[in-house]
This record gives structure tokens, C-alpha cells and sequence, in this order.
């Protein structure tokens, strides 16, 4: 009889000091990021029966469970993934905005907007030299312009290519480490074991997938633990791991027109997979995205309008004849002397150049560069007060040249950077509103799984308590059995 | 009930902070130098505005400017027609005076002397020069447009500055249609570039988009700014000019004092008629001169208005509402404040602290 109280007594002292650990474990992780509250479940140990009583036997701890929802889970990965697309994007692209920034600076339109203005300059006087010198200086800026915007854009596409690598890096590691964890709690588990922290920490590393791309996981009828590409395939079976690689395709060809290699995110193991096409969220979505559609357009309209401006600017200025006395005979025709140098027939823009990246090799001539009487202004020859080469040059800037003869280059130019700044206002509206569906799913989760730590204050009482109560039993029981033993006295 | 954790509770409280943070350092951007657009995104649709206004402007001064020097062209020709004017009517008035054969050889001569005089300031005048430039050759604008003879070296070219958009006028007047012809058909500067399409456009270029036509881009003499449309249309002005026989004014002077010289009263008579078309022709020049000038005026001042309503209509669209501004960024700093203050009172307190 007294043997029993002992040992309901053990069983109490053993189920609150579990239950005053577990709690000790919360608080302890109350900070820690993707921990869920652990709840201690106790239940009645196995009654036993003795004529026609039920003796009780004291509490056992069935289990140390995690609180958790797998929906609530799955809906923040979910939207997790969305935010950090979103966010991602929105990072490439105001990067992307900037380069086209002029609000409080100067930029391509004005630079170019100078070039034609200083033609329109020329042509007021076209004898002048320091007239010639602004000319050259404001095409050389053009040129550099181009280049600039050309340079930053490729940059931003640079880094979005090593950024993406290392994404695919960070993945492949957290896959394994997924695969490890898979492998461990089935192990824990069937051994009786707790594997509460286990998985948050598996939860954790989903988590963090889910930021790169959108992901689902579930456990299978086999309990496996499987990691799928949303659209694509599985990352992680069980133990098992698909790796991801990067790779660049073929270059791009729009007609004529060689754009940069586009990348694709593939199965390290099957060169053919790409997945590019199916992740369309996370960062890896959003980079991909960016790369391969908004930064291969820019590069192609601005590559159109280099092109565009050599070849009209060229095909004018080489109708003009230099500005330099040329001999001509009795009847008025010129003597060609190759002495002379070239008269006519000049490009301002060196030439050839490709449509494929035009804008990164767009410079001077030669002629133009050593010489400013190569810069033409008369449409005859020996006359230095025609100006027609001159207003034809300036006309461009009015003359729809560009997109099928649809657009100026101004209206070209400002169009580029009008999309880009849709995009990317669109991509800052999309932002907030998936920033603030992120911040519920977790204030969700945290609801659920969260540690609260009154919550805990008063669990600590209780079972502080409840400890102290089943101590106290035992020294009644203590007790009780020396009353007997003093009966034998 | 629902749960509140102090994860939640922290989620919440980094939500709310950072939203209104960010909400104030959006407002502070803009309060800083008072614009409501910072970059494309903020309103791609007026960033495009902004900047094509701000295009537009560069336009217009660059305009403006080419207006500026083609009225100071203009004055300067304006000036040597009016001389040119004086000394043909001083000639007309010798004509007059010595149509007589009543005179005296002697004086005959030395009226010749004065007349040899009007021809060489005549000739000067020709070859006047505003900076380096010799306003009456036609685009040989760097070399002598007449001989000490009278003999015409320049061309018959036009050279044209663009005012305002697609406004074209005249700035030079070449010496031929001034001191030689009759008829102004020489002024009009024929393109010889009209309707032939750029040449050498590589076809990979070409295939892509039709090249401009240069006629497109040098637009043909706006032909109402033509001066030589305005005589023509004058019905005042005499039909036959075209068809009478040529008098310069230098060969009218030379006759002039030839025939002074040799004491012939009829040829000096004779002379009258050519005399006074030469006279017309400089008055005609100097009306078409005058309403190019107008119109300039009118273009520049058109300009101007724009620039105006641009500049109003990109302050619009550009700038922020400082009053708007400043309430918000007021009202923001409330918030902030008081998110502060709740979010102290969520945070320091939990059961633990009363319990000993």
C-alpha cells in the first residue's frame, strides 16, 4: 500500500519536473527563430484491479509534442516565397531604375538632347571651330553615355548571375542538410525519441528554401519527407537529393540581334531540365525574371539606338563634303587627289557596328576624331556657310526613326525608362502587399507555435506546485509507513 | 481568444514600426528638396512628362538662341541694304539731275568721280562682313563675293536656321538676287537632295525600318517664310520683271558713269527705269527682310509662352505640395511616436515580472 504511494508519488514528481523542464526549454527558446512551444502530454498510468477496486497508479508522460499547424506551415512558405520575389524584385529592378534616374541628374535623354542642339548650333555657324568643338565634345559624351548605361547594365546582369549561384549553392546545401534531418528524426522516432526540435529545424531550412523558390512539402504514405519544386520536380525524397546547377543557354537571337546567354536553373543531374520557366517565385524567380526579360530588353532598345543614331547620323554626315578649301578644275569639278585626304564620304560614328551591342562599341570616326573639319556641315562642296548636313543631323532628334519608323529616339528612350519605372512600381505596390500577407502568416504561426511567456509563468507555477504537492505526498507516505513501522515497536 | 505570443508580439511590432519608418523616410526624401518624384517609379508616367518638358526647354533656348542670331544677321543685312538703298537713290538723283544735256562736261566728270565713288561703296557693301563671314555669298560665305569689278564669285544659296520646330528662315540674302537679278528665282535654295532617299543605309538597317527621306528631315523652305514669294504674290509688285533684261546695280552704276564720262544724256536717261527696279528690288528685300524678323519675334515669343506652361505644368507633376507635405510628415512623426510609446507598454511587461 505504502510501496504504491511512493511510487504514484515518483511518477508525479517525474511527470512536473518533465513538465518544469519543458517549460524551462520554451522560455529558453522563446527568441529562437522558427522554435514552436513544446507541451508535455501526461496521462494515467495503467489502473490496477484488485477485487472489486480500481487502484489508480500515478501519471506517465506519454509524449513531448511540438504545437504546430502544417497548413499555417505551408501558407507561410507560400508566402514567404511570394515576399521575397516581390522583394527581390524590387531590389533588381530600382538598381535597374536608377541607371536611368535623371530626375536630379543628367541622363542619356539630356545627353542626347545636347548632341542634336549642338548640330542646331553648328547651323547658325557653321564656320566656326570652337562651334565644330562643342559638337565633337557633345557626341563624345554621347558615346560615353551609351557605354555607361551599357556598363551598369551589364554589371546588374553580372551580379544577378553570381547572386544566383550562390542562391543555388545555398539551396543544394540546405537540400542536404533537409536529406540528413529526414533520415535523423525517422531514426529518433522510432526509437521512442523526441524529434520536436528536429523538425522545427527542418522547418527552418524549408523556410529558407521557400525565400529562394517556391516549394511544398509534405510527408508521403511511407512517412518519406518530400521537398517538390512547385512546377518542377522533387529536391529533396527522404534521403535523397536532387542537386540544382546554373546554367547559361546558347545566346539569344532576336532576329539579327545577338542578346546575351540567357540562364537557366536546371537538375545538376539532367543537363536538359530547366526549371527557369517553372520557378516563378523567390529570389531565384525574381532574379531569372529580371535577367532574362526586363535586362535583356534594355540592352536590346539601347543597343537599337545606338545603332539607330550611327547609321542615320553616318548615312547624313557622309553626303557632306568637309570643311576645307577643295581643289576643283576649270568647269568645277572637284580634282580628286588622294593627297587631299578624304572630301566626302565621312562617318561621324565609326562603322561598321553590329546591332549586337552597339551601345557598348558606339564611338567617334577616326576622321572625326583627329580632325573637326571633317565634321561636314554643307551638303556642296567649298561652301562653308552651307548648313543643311548640319539641320539634317539636327532633325533626327524629331525624325521617328526607331521601332518600325514609330519612334523618336526621345520617345524610344523615354519609353524604356517608363517601363522600367511601371515595373518596378508595380513590383514596390506588389512588395508592400506580400510584405504585409507575410507579416500575418507568421503572426499566424507565432500565435500557434509561438512561446508566450506569461504562458509559461503560469505553467511554471503550476507544475512548481504540482511538484511541491507530490514531494509533500511522498513524506505523507514516508510518514504513513513509519506509523507502521512504530507499531511493531 | 487568440494566442499572443511574444513572437507575434514582435512581428507586430517591427510591422508597424518599420511601415511608418518607411512611410516618414519616403516623406523626409521628398521634403528634402521638395520633389514628389525622386525616380521613375514614383510616377513613371510624369517622369517621361518631366523629362520630355525638360527636352522641350533645351529645345527652346537652343531656338532662341539661333532666333537671337539670325535677327543679329538680319539687322546687319538689313543695315547694308538700307546703305545699299541710299546710295542707289543718290544715284537716282545724279541720273535725274544729269538726264539734261544742258550740263557742263566738266561737272559731268566729277559727278562721274561721285558715281565711281557709289560704285565701289557698293561693291564694299557687297563684300561686308559680319565677323568673318561675307553676309552676300551665298554659302561661299569665307571668301570675297565680288571682285573690285563687280563680278559675282559667291553662289546663290540659302542659308537657313531652324527658329521654332520645323520653322526654317532665310539669314543670309545671296549677292546674285540682290545686285543682279530680276526675278528671285535664284533665292529659292533648291534641295538637290529633295526626294532622293538616303543613300549607303546598310540593308540590314534598311530592312528593319525605312531609312527618312532627307526631304523629311531638311523640310523644303518653308516657303511662306520665302522671300521670293513675296514679291511674286505682291500684285503690286511689276509681272514682267522676270522677263526684262538684266541690270545689276553694279553695271547700272558703271553705265552710269561711262556714260557721264562720254557726256551721252540719253543713255543716262535710260538708266532711270533700271535705277528704280534696282531701288524696288532693295525695298522688296527689306520688307520680306522686316516680316522675317516678325516672324521670328513671333516664334521667339511663342517659345517663350510655352516654356511657361511647361514650366507649370512639370511643377505640377515634379513638385511636391509643401503644405500637403509638411502635414503629412507631421502626422507620420505622430505615428511614429506613438508606436513607439504602445509598443514600450506591449514589450516590457510579462507575468514574470511579478513574480518573486
Amino acid at each position: 500500500m505504502g510501496a504504491d504511494l511512493f511510487s504514484i508519488g515518483r511518477s508525479s514528481l517525474r511527470t512536473s519536473k518533465k513538465s518544469l523542464a519543458t517549460t524551462s526549454h520554451n522560455i529558453a527558446n522563446a527568441n529562437t527563430e522558427g522554435f514552436s512551444r513544446q507541451v508535455v502530454t501526461a496521462e494515467t498510468s495503467t489502473p490496477i484491479q484488485s477485487g472489486n477496486n480500481v487502484y489508480g497508479t500515478g501519471v506517465n508522460v506519454k509524449s513531448v509534442k511540438r504545437v504546430h499547424d502544417k497548413l499555417i506551415e505551408q501558407k507561410l512558405n507560400h508566402s514567404t516565397s511570394n515576399h521575397s520575389y516581390d522583394e527581390q524584385r524590387t531590389d533588381q529592378l530600382s538598381n535597374v531604375e536608377q541607371i536611368f534616374n535623371e530626375i536630379n541628374s543628367d541622363g542619356m535623354n539630356k545627353i542626347m538632347n545636347r548632341f542634336f542642339n549642338s548640330f542646331r548650333e553648328l547651323s547658325n555657324q557653321p564656320e566656326n571651330e570652337v562651334v565644330r568643338n562643342l559638337v565633337r565634345d557633345n557626341a563624345h559624351i554621347v558615346t560615353k553615355d551609351f557605354k555607361r548605361i551599357s556598363n551598369e547594365i551589364v554589371q546588374a546582369k553580372n551580379r544577378i548571375d553570381s547572386q544566383l549561384k550562390g542562391s543555388v549553392d545555398d539551396i543544394n546545401s540546405l537540400s542536404q542538410t533537409i536529406s540528413e534531418l529526414n533520415v535523423e528524426i525517422i531514426r529518433l522516432e522510432n526509437i521512442g525519441g523526441e524529434a520536436g526540435d528536429l523538425r522545427d529545424k527542418r522547418d527552418s531550412a524549408i523556410k529558407t528554401i521557400a525565400e529562394f523558390m517556391p516549394i511544398t512539402a509534405y510527408e508521403d504514405g511511407n512517412s518519406q519527407y518530400v521537398v517538390n519544386i512547385v512546377g518542377g520536380g522533387s529536391l529533396v525524397a527522404g534521403g535523397i537529393v536532387n542537386k540544382l546547377a546554373v546554367r547559361e543557354t546558347a545566346t539569344d537571337e532576336v532576329g539579327s540581334y545577338k542578346g546575351e546567354a540567357r540562364v537557366e536553373i536546371g537538375f545538376a543531374a539532367n543537363a536538359s531540365s530547366n526549371l527557369s520557366e517553372s520557378i516563378k517565385g523567390g529570389t531565384i524567380g525574381a532574379l531569372t525574371q529580371t535577367r532574362n526579360n526586363e535586362i535583356q530588353d534594355l540592352r536590346l532598345q539601347l543597343d537599337e539606338m545606338a545603332h539607330g543614331l550611327v547609321h542615320v547620323t553616318n548615312a547624313i554626315h557622309r553626303r557632306g563634303y568637309v570643311n576645307k578649301e577643295i581643289p576643283v578644275d576649270a568647269q568645277g569639278n572637284i580634282i580628286n587627289d588622294p593627297r587631299n585626304g578624304k572630301i566626302t564620304g565621312i562617318n561621324f560614328f565609326k562603322e561598321p557596328i553590329d546591332l549586337t551591342q552597339a551601345a557598348e562599341k558606339i564611338e567617334l570616326s577616326d576622321e572625326i576624331s583627329s580632325d573637326l573639319n571633317n565634321i561636314a556641315t554643307g551638303l556642296s562642296p567649298n561652301s562653308p556657310g552651307d548648313n543643311r548636313i548640319a539641320i539634317a543631323i539636327s532633325k533626327i532628334q524629331h525624325e521617328k526613326i526607331l521601332g518600325d519608323g514609330s519612334n523618336t529616339f526621345e520617345e524610344a528612350y523615354l519609353q524604356s525608362v517608363g517601363s522600367i519605372g511601371i515595373s518596378t512600381g508595380k513590383s514596390k505596390v506588389n512588395e508592400e502587399q506580400s510584405k504585409g500577407i507575410l507579416a500575418q502568416a507568421k503572426s499566424i504561426k507565432e500565435r500557434i507555435s509561438g512561446v508566450s511567456l506569461d504562458e509559461e509563468a503560469t505553467n511554471m507555477i503550476k507544475y512548481q506546485q504540482s511538484y511541491e504537492a507530490s514531494a509533500k505526498m511522498i513524506r505523507v507516505a514516508d510518514e504513513m509507513f513509519d506509523s507502521v513501522l512504530q507499531m511493531l515497536r | 481568444m487568440s494566442r499572443v505570443s511574444e513572437g507575434s508580439t514582435i512581428h507586430a511590432v517591427n510591422f508597424s514600426i518599420g511601415k511608418t519608418k518607411e512611410k516618414l523616410e519616403n516623406l523626409q526624401l521628398q521634403g528634402s528638396n521638395l520633389k514628389r518624384v525622386q525616380k521613375p517609379s514614383d510616377d513613371p508616367v510624369g517622369n517621361m512628362e518631366i523629362l520630355s518638358i525638360r527636352s522641350r526647354k533645351i529645345d527652346g533656348n537652343q531656338y532662341k538662341r539661333n532666333a537671337s542670331v539670325a535677327k543679329a544677321q538680319l539687322s546687319f543685312t538689313e543695315n547694308a541694304i538700307e546703305e545699299l538703298t541710299d546710295i542707289m537713290v543718290k544715284a537716282k538723283e545724279l541720273t535725274i539731275s544729269q538726264s539734261s544735256n544742258i550740263f557742263d562736261p566738266a561737272i559731268r566728270q566729277s559727278v562721274a568721280k561721285e558715281v565711281a565713288q557709289l560704285h565701289n561703296q557698293a561693291i564694299s557693301i557687297g563684300n561686308r562682313r559680319l565677323g568673318n563671314k561675307y553676309i552676300f555669298g551665298g554659302h561661299k560665305t569665307l571668301t570675297k563675293p565680288f571682285s573690285d569689278e563687280g563680278k559675282y564669285l559667291g553662289d546663290s544659296k540659302q542659308t537657313k536656321v531652324e527658329i521654332g520646330k520645323d520653322i526654317f528662315v532665310p539669314i543670309t540674302f545671296d549677292g546674285n538676287s540682290i545686285f543682279f537679278e530680276k526675278n528671285g528665282t535664284a533665292m529659292k535654295s533648291e534641295s538637290p537632295l529633295k526626294n532622293s532617299p538616303f543613300e549607303n543605309i546598310d540593308k540590314q538597317f534598311k530592312t528593319k525600318r525605312e531609312a527618312p527621306q532627307f526631304e523629311e528631315i531638311i523640310p523644303d523652305n518653308n516657303s511662306e517664310l520665302d522671300i521670293n514669294r513675296i514679291p511674286a504674290n505682291d500684285p503690286a509688285a511689276p509681272k514682267s520683271l522676270a522677263e526684262e533684261a538684266r541690270s545689276s546695280i553694279f553695271t547700272n552704276l558703271k553705265t552710269l558713269e561711262n556714260a557721264l564720262i562720254t557726256d551721252n544724256h540719253e543713255i543716262i536717261q535710260d538708266l532711270l527705269p533700271g535705277l528704280d527696279d534696282n531701288i524696288d528690288r532693295l525695298v522688296q528685300a527689306r520688307t520680306s527682310l522686316g516680316s522675317t524678323m516678325n516672324k521670328i519675334d513671333y516664334s521667339v515669343s511663342a517659345i517663350e509662352k510655352n516654356d511657361i506652361i511647361n514650366e507649370e505644368y512639370k511643377s505640377k507633376i515634379e513638385d511636391a505640395d509643401v503644405a500637403e507635405l509638411f502635414t503629412d510628415l507631421s502626422r507620420q512623426q505622430n505615428v511614429l511616436n506613438a508606436t513607439y510609446k504602445s509598443s514600450a507598454q506591449l514589450m516590457n511587461n510579462n507575468l514574470m515580472k511579478y513574480i518573486n
